[in-house]
């Protein structure tokens, strides 16, 4: 800038000045207001919107789809423009000469006016910076796949009962439904094999959770016990493996008390004598507990399934005779009772005792004979309905 | 009996001086998009002191750092307000500061003599990204995790000295307690003291030159 234009920039703007105002109060005040507005504006959002849980960090995951914050995701959008083969160009070249560029500007626009109209070449470009930049960021977001949600359990009750589903899942084929052992049946490969209690004092009180953790995640494979974590080929995440500690920790270490919420959400309804029991309340529970473990897809258990209402009454090499409706001999409930099933024509024994380890509690065999008798009702509105014509009857 | 106590403070501290540098002095007519800077200073301010009681609470260790919130969150009296606060109040500042450099731009007011609050300016633009960056990593969860990974990747594609920036940034070849740790730094020493210092020199040349003013069609 040539010296006069200073001098006149000077003089202009001591007479802006003049015509001014006081800072104190006349801009402060307009300061504070804005600021106090904004502030407001702050508590809301974090009363309201609040800020939305996400799972642990887990390394092992790496399905996961990276989503930077909001301001830096206009760069991660220009960068799937720029051919692999000179990522360079865009990842350090055009950043590097933009911020360069930002810093230099009062030197690199040597135009003394400052109105806009007479800076329409400057504005432009500004303008088109900008607008890009909002373009990248919208379009970002909008081609940004949404992250498949998962469960997070946040507090204690939340995660045993996670864990225990999990538990149910991939464990009670070998450790039983209660971590109690002994040997197994019914399991390809480990036959016969007797298993100590993973649920006893000598266990609790000698492995830690990250022990724990490690024992599931790694599995003890020389041993026979597959690995669960998808660092190893399972298939838990880190907050997953997590989940189901809290839940052997919590259920079997005398130590520690469960919460009293998470106790009754993981408890089987009994049932009174002459209740109807149905799917929905208590048998998916129980299939839940003890029989899910080995009657899903890809083990041993002659195809049947035991994951949904339909599958229960329709799967299964025997299908024809697995639940036939107010018949006690159904095979369901002879396997149940300890009895085999053996096949008519050769003798040969096809289906052993349910579990095949040992058998249920006497107070669930009873709920199972009970659906069994009324029909085998799915939901708790039908079995009501059951319940009252046995009474009136 | 106060006037004798202000004029004792005044003859020592020189408040008077103060007093009429800093708040009676004259300035143009301006709107409200002249706000904006004060405002980006009120919201640092307020990261600042949510800043430092979330630290009371959070554990830089990738063992305890995801607890450690999650415990601010539900167990800590308010501490889910002061986390949204943080959260959403650095958002909102990284904005301001655009809308305000944007405004700045328009109005021409980076030209003569403000070009050096120009630069320490942009010095502050960048001092926000950076703890918006770091910050992020901070609640070590899935976001935070699997955007450090890239965003440092990226880093590390600069030709020749891209791979040792990496590991300089990471602490390693991977993200894990050192690289954690470094960021905590980083975000609660190296960038807060950078910005404290520019921020200083940002307003004292603020002061100093008066605010511009508002353009008209000739000049
Ligand atoms: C295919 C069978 C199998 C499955 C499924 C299985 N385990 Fe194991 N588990 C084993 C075997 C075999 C051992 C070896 C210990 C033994 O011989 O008693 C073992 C040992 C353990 C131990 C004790 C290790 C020690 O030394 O303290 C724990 C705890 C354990 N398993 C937990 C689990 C959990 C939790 C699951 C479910 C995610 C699971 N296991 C699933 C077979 C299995
Ligand atoms: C440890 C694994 C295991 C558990 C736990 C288990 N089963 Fe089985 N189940 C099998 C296997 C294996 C078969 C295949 C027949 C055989 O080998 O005896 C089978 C077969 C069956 C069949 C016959 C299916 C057909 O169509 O041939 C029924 C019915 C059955 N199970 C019911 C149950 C019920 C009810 C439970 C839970 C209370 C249960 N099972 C728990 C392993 C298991
Ligand atoms: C944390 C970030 C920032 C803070 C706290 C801050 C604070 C302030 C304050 C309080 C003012 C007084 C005038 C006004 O409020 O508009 C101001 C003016 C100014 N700011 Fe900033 N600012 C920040 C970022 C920036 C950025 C990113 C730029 C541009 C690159 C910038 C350039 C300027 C300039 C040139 C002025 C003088 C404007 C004038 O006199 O009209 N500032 N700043």
């Amino acid at each position: 800038m040539k010296e006069e234009q200073k001098q006149e920039y000077k003089r202009k703007y001591e007479q802006a000045k003049q015509d001014g105002v006081k800072f104190w109060p006349d801009i402060i005040y307009k300061d504070l207001l804005m600021s106090f507005g904004l502030f407001i504006l702050l508590v809301g959002l974090a009363t309201f919107l609040g800020v939305t849980p996400q799972p642990k960090a887990d390394p092992s995951d790496t399905s996961y789809i990276p989503r930077p914050e909001w301001y830096f995701l206009f760069l991660f959008e220009f960068l799937k423009f720029i051919p692999g083969k000179i990522e360079w160009v865009g990842t350090f070249l055009i950043p590097v000469l933009a911020v360069l560029a930002l810093f230099a500007l009062p030197f690199l626009d040597k135009n003394p006016l400052r109105y806009w109209k007479n800076r329409l070449a400057g504005i432009s470009i500004m303008g088109v910076i900008v607008l890009g930049m909002v373009g990248l960021t919208i379009r970002s977001v909008i081609t940004t796949p949404k992250q498949e949600e998962v469960p997070i359990a946040d507090t204690i009750q939340e995660q045993i009962i996670l864990g225990q589903e999990f538990y149910s899942v991939y464990c009670v084929e070998c450790h039983g439904p209660d971590g109690e052992g002994g040997e197994i049946a019914g399991v390809e490969g480990l036959e016969g094999v007797v298993l100590k209690s993973i649920s006893s004092r000598d266990e609790m009180y000698t492995r830690s959770d990250e022990t724990l953790e490690a024992i599931v995640a790694y599995g003890q494979q020389d041993l026979g016990m597959p690995p669960n974590g998808l660092a190893y080929g399972g298939e838990l995440k880190k907050a997953e493996l997590e989940a189901l500690v809290t839940f052997m920790r919590y259920t079997w270490d005398d130590r520690v008390d469960i919460p009293e919420d998470a106790a009754a959400a993981r408890a089987i309804p009994e049932i009174k004598e002459g209740e109807v029991p149905s799917y929905e309340v208590h048998i998916s529970r129980i299939a839940q507990r003890y029989c899910i473990s080995c009657h899903r897809p890809g083990k041993e258990n002659n195809e049947y399934l035991m994951g949904t209402y339909q599958e229960i009454l329709t799967t299964g090499d025997n299908a024809d005779n697995n639940m036939i409706a107010g018949n006690l001999d159904s095979y369901l409930i002879q396997c149940i009772t300890g009895e085999s099933i053996f096949d008519p024509e050769t003798g040969e024994e096809i289906i052993q005792q349910m579990p095949p380890t040992k058998l249920m509690r006497e107070q669930y065999i009873k709920i199972f004979e009970a659906w069994v008798l009324n029909g085998m009702p799915e939901t708790a509105v039908e079995a009501e309905l059951l319940t009252s014509e046995g009474q009136t009857e | 009996m106060t006037q004798s106590i202000f004029s004792w403070l005044d003859e020592r501290l020189g408040l008077t001086a103060i007093y009429n540098t800093v708040l009676d002095r004259k300035v143009p007519k301006v709107n409200w998009w002249f706000t904006l800077g004060s405002a980006s200073l009120f919201l640092g301010l307020l990261q600042g002191i949510t800043g430092m009681l979330l630290s009371v609470y959070y554990v830089p260790t990738p063992d305890h750092a995801y607890d450690s919130i999650t415990f601010i969150m539900n167990g800590v009296q308010f501490g889910w307000l002061i986390r949204g606060l943080h959260h959403w109040g650095a958002s909102l500042l990284i904005l301001t500061a655009f809308i305000h450099l944007l405004r700045v731009f328009f109005y021409g007011a980076y030209k003569y003599p403000r070009e050096f609050t120009w630069f320490t300016g942009v010095i502050l633009l960048f001092g926000a990204l950076g703890m918006g960056f770091t910050g992020y990593l901070l609640p070590w969860n899935q976001r935070s995790y699997w955007a450090t990974t890239v965003g440092t990747e990226i880093a590390g594609t600069v030709p020749v000295v891209g791979d040792f920036i990496l590991r300089v940034l990471r602490g390693g070849t991977d993200l894990s307690a050192v690289t954690l740790s470094r960021f905590f730094s980083l975000h609660i020493w190296i960038f807060p003291a950078v910005i404290i210092a520019t921020v200083i020199t940002h307003l004292y040349l603020v002061i100093r030159l008066g605010i511009s003013n508002i353009p008209d069609k000739d000049s």
